[in-house]
């Protein structure tokens, strides 16, 4: 601001900035609020961005660093040793060393040897380049001195078995849960914040700018009459934005890489925990893309009227043909939406609905405050509505900003509340356990299920099952259409499985599936193949079709591959394994008795074992401090907003204080009228509220059910949360009562000021 | 003899600007019988407008009483709410109060004006229509105030003093930004009624003329009642 105001004497050949200028002179609150608002806006917006972009980074290394890899075993299920690594390099296998060792004082830290790792190529950049001067990575002779460890041999996915040596077979090798669809299905909807934060940060700049030009409108009628053209004016104009913006738009752009980073420290903390690796992917985007991006929408929020004068002239609508015209907008929206075959039609149709809202919002607030007035009896109530109408007129852009923001914040928290208990869900459904045992390759998997049997009776707290993974294809009667689906085989179907949330189901799914009388399929495969609880679904097995009575459908939360979910008992003799695990959850047992008594039966050394709940507790940290970063910024959002509101209020109540102190004059207290302005200002932004909820339970139904689908091909459940309805209202009610406090100062001031033709505005009805 | 209407005894007013006091109204003292008017004339900065503030408690004086029928409010007492209680009961059910323009509510036409007005006052708002037409503007009742004329809006707005049957009118330049032939018609309007209706008057101006057809005249630039 200052650089601006410093412009001022160095342009006396310049009269007409100088001229124009001199208005921020007389008025620097002004030019310090377009300048704060330009400022904040792109913070904030910089901030959803850059959060974002850091956000997908950080989960598309994670996603690498989890994905399952390949490792090399031994036939007879015996661990690991320097002589097998030895052996495989030496008849040519690509492998790479990796120990993993758990001290008894804190966290599990990875030993590895980059020399061994060159033979990966690009593979290799998982883990290979990081720099050994910390946990979790460290060198392999740190990592063996630290404590027992577990040798692994992972080995690029271009070894096949038949590079192996015998005694050698590959496993697939798996450090964590897969976030997967959940993770990127979130970050889709956090984008879709990011541009909704946009288009509210756009309207709240034209707002301020909008009233700023209307405050100069004299200057530009003087200079007029002294000859300038409107066209010299407007280039003028121009300049003057872009040269305001440039100087706001970087520092708001630094300060908004500072927020994220800021809140996405902890973001980046809790994906390290959660991987044990550096993963936070730190800075998103550069400089020069927001930056950019937030010029533009400087200049088109501020100017668009210049830039589409013509057309708009052109376009130039009656007031009834206008509400027609946002009405059919509005309508072609929800239709659109609801019928969009795609992505981009589905944007499309959110743009249309927000357009029709827009210009439908204030018109339903002045036409109801205008039939309100008809209707009231008392003079008092009936002036009341009547100001209410010009208020909704005058803070159109603040007021539409608003009731955007209060309908993205509605549907973002109804979203992440659905998100959180989706993903808590998640966790449950692939973490029901404590703790994950992987069946050693040649061991019998029977012995450890007679030996679970045996103890489950003396140990009532304990429970298991055994899980088979495998795939087996569809039967059609067109042969065409043969698909291969992921078997997931369960024996006994215990408690750790029947409190899954289904979909669909026929009565008893849990106790049908465990008489072994029918399937589950997961949600994927029931979209695809329009398929339902009561449903038949044709297997082959053994080369047969068989018939499945579909007992239920089960949410899958992104998984793509199609599943059946079957009783083990169900599986012919020589169906072939991908692999075989228990999920036990001990009770009073113990995990050490467990995996002692299953070495010994299996007769080896070690087990590969996860457990899970600090796989869960880490995860959960994870999106919960995401979970907690969009919510904080949808909420500062909102504070724009109403700032903003708040602010034109107060500028617009300024030019309207007159009429109010002409209810003093007319003989009501002090007391009385501010009574009034409290009323007022209440029933605007409780109104808006009001507007705001059909729009965000919409804007969270397009989300929940257009966007995710069309994007994943899975819904989340749509939920709805009444209380946040209420905090939100108490919220718009509270920005009222600071609106009506604001005025009422304004009223405090010495009695009544000597009224002039030239210092009355905002007389308007 | 006239029943008096207001009595103003020893009235003092100073603003304070910067570390300086300055004396608007130094103990001014007169009174007005009832359907009596008063011109107040003075150059700018007289004192006109805080005099009439005074006169309807929007302003409380340094020093000095204030007799309004028969209500007494003295200066230097604490301004309590009962106090201002008081104008504010006056000025909505006695004192009409009419400025230089805005005078009317935008928001509401000019007959919603005249209605509200006389609701606030108590009296009933059946004859508003009535008053706009004696004020030959009963054909506009149904218009903004935006969408008529200066001289009209100060027409309606007598209207508006006049529906609630004031006992004291003040005027601020009432005429003030009216054309001469307009501002001609409204003074005999706002004289006629006042005579018929018998209220106080206090019109503060600029205009010798306006002021010429006063029964008193007080002028602040010399401090004398004539």
């Amino acid at each position: 601001m200052k650089v601006l105001m410093s412009l001022l004497p160095s342009l006396p050949a310049l009269p007409i900035p100088r001229a124009l200028l001199s208005h921020y002179r007389r008025h620097p609150l002004q030019l310090l609020a377009l300048a704060t608002m330009i400022v904040l806006a792109t913070m904030l917006w910089t901030g959803v961005n850059h959060l974002t972009s850091q956000a997908r980074a950080s989960l598309d290394q994670s996603e690498q660093a989890v994905a399952e890899r390949q490792q090399v075993v031994r036939d007879d299920g015996q661990a690991l040793m320097v002589e097998d690594f030895v052996s495989l390099r030496l008849v040519g296998v690509c492998v790479m060393p990796w120990l993993e060792v758990t001290p008894a004082s804190g966290n599990r830290i990875i030993g590895i040897d980059p020399l061994a790792a060159h033979c990966f190529g690009a593979g290799a950049a998982r883990g290979g380049d990081q720099p050994l001067d910390g946990k979790p990575f460290v060198d392999m002779s740190t990592a063996a001195s630290a404590g027992e460890a577990h040798l692994y041999l992972l080995t690029p996915d271009s070894t096949q078995d038949s590079d192996l040596p015998a005694a050698y077979h590959l496993k697939t090798f798996a450090t964590g849960p897969e976030t997967g669809e959940l993770g990127d299905s979130f970050l889709l909807n956090l984008e879709a914040l990011g541009v909704l934060v946009l288009l509210i940060t756009a309207l709240l700049l034209r707002s301020v700018y909008l009233l700023g030009l209307a405050q100069r409108r004299d200057s530009f009628a003087l200079l007029h009459r002294f000859g300038v053209s409107p066209g010299q004016v407007q280039r003028w104009l121009v300049l003057e934005i872009i040269a305001l913006a440039l100087i706001c738009v970087v520092p708001g752009v630094g300060l908004g890489r500072w927020l994220a980073a800021g809140l996405g420290g902890g973001f980046g903390q809790a994906l390290d925990g959660l991987f044990d690796i550096p993963l936070y992917a730190g800075q998103g985007q550069g400089w020069i893309t927001p930056v950019l991006v937030m010029l533009t929408v400087v200049v088109i929020a501020c100017l668009g009227d210049l830039l589409l004068l013509r057309f708009r002239e052109r376009l130039s609508l009656s007031v009834p043909n206008q509400g027609r015209l946002a009405t059919a907008l509005f309508l072609a929206g929800l239709v659109m939406a609801w019928l969009a075959p795609s992505l981009p039609w589905v944007f499309v149709a959110v743009a249309l609905v927000f357009a029709g809202a827009a210009w439908l919002t204030p018109t339903a607030v002045t036409g109801f405050a205008n039939w309100r007035a008809g209707q009231s009896k008392a003079p008092l109530a009936r002036w009341r509505y009547r100001e209410l109408a010009v208020l909704a007129r005058r803070l159109t852009l603040p007021l539409v900003a608003l009731q955007f923001a209060l309908a993205m914040v509605l549907a973002i928290q109804a979203l992440v509340t659905t998100f959180e208990d989706t993903f808590d869900r998640w966790l449950g459904q692939r973490l029901e356990a404590a703790y994950y045992i992987e069946v050693p390759a040649g061991a019998d998997s029977r012995k450890a299920v007679d030996w679970l049997t045996g103890h489950q009776a003396s140990n009532p707290g304990m429970q298991w099952h055994q899980v088979i993974r495998g795939s087996t294809r569809m039967a059609d009667k067109a042969a065409a259409s043969r698909q291969q689906v992921d078997v997931y085989a369960l024996a006994p179907i215990s408690t750790l499985i029947t409190g899954w949330g289904l979909l669909e189901a026929e009565d008893h799914p849990w106790e049908t599936l465990a008489g072994n009388k029918g399937v589950m399929i997961n949600e994927q495969l029931a979209r695809r193949q329009t398929l339902g609880a009561g449903d038949t679904l044709q297997l082959v097995l053994d080369g047969q079709t068989r018939d499945m009575r579909i007992l239920g459908v089960y949410p899958d939360y992104g998984r793509p591959v199609g599943e059946v979910l079957m009783n083990a008992e169900a599986l012919p003799e020589n169906f072939i394994a991908r692999s075989e695990s228990f999920s036990i959850t001990p009770g009073e047992l113990g995990i050490t008795s467990v995996t002692d008594g299953l070495k010994r039966l299996w007769g080896v050394e070690t087990l590969s074992m996860r457990d899970n709940s600090t796989i869960r507790e880490l995860a959960t940290g994870v999106f919960d401090q995401t979970f907690a970063l969009t919510r904080a910024m949808t909420v500062l959002t909102l504070i724009l907003a109403a700032s903003a509101l708040l602010m034109m209020g107060w500028v617009f109540f300024t030019t309207r204080a007159w009429y109010f102190r002409l209810l003093v004059v007319w003989g009501m207290s002090q007391r009385q009228v501010a009574g009034q302005l409290l009323r007022l200002a209440l029933a605007l932004t409780g109104g808006i509220a009001l507007l705001a909820l059909p729009l965000g339970i919409w804007l969270t139904w397009v989300l929940v059910h257009r966007i995710n689908p069309l994007a994943f091909g899975w819904s989340l459940p749509m939920a709805v949360y009444p209380t946040f309805w209420l905090e939100l209202g108490a919220l718009s009610l509270a920005i009222g009562v600071s609106i009506a406090a604001l005025m009422r100062r304004q009223l405090g001031k010495p009695s009544v000021a000597r009224v002039s033709a030239s210092a009355l505005t905002g007389g308007e009805r | 003899m006239t029943e008096s209407l207001l009595a103003v005894r020893g009235l003092s007013k100073h603003f304070v600007s910067g570390n300086e006091t300055v004396p608007v109204i130094e103990k001014l003292t007169f009174t007005l019988g009832q359907g009596q008017s008063l011109a107040l004339v003075g150059r700018s900065g007289s004192g006109k407008s805080t005099l009439l503030n005074l006169l309807c408690g929007l302003e409380s004086p340094d020093a000095g009483t204030i007799v309004m029928q028969g209500q007494v409010f003295e200066a230097g007492s604490a301004a309590t709410r009962e106090k201002a209680a008081a104008w504010a009961d006056l000025r909505r059910q006695q004192i009409g109060v009419v400025f230089q323009e805005a005078n009317l509510m935008p928001a509401l036409t000019l007959l919603e004006n005249v209605r509200f007005r006389a609701q606030l006052a108590g009296r009933d708002p059946a004859n508003s229509e009535d008053w706009l037409t004696r004020l030959d503007i009963g054909e506009l009742a149904q218009r903004y105030p935006d969408q008529v004329s200066g001289g009209q809006r100060q027409r309606a707005a007598l209207a508006m003093v006049f529906s609630m049957e004031p006992a004291l009118i003040l005027a601020d330049e009432p005429t003030g930004s009216l054309d001469r032939q307009t501002a001609a018609e409204v003074t005999q309007v706002l004289f006629d009624l006042q005579a018929r209706y018998r209220c106080g008057l206090i019109l503060a101006t600029h205009d010798a003329e306006l002021a010429a057809g006063c029964q008193q005249l007080l002028d602040l630039g010399h401090m004398s009642a004539v």
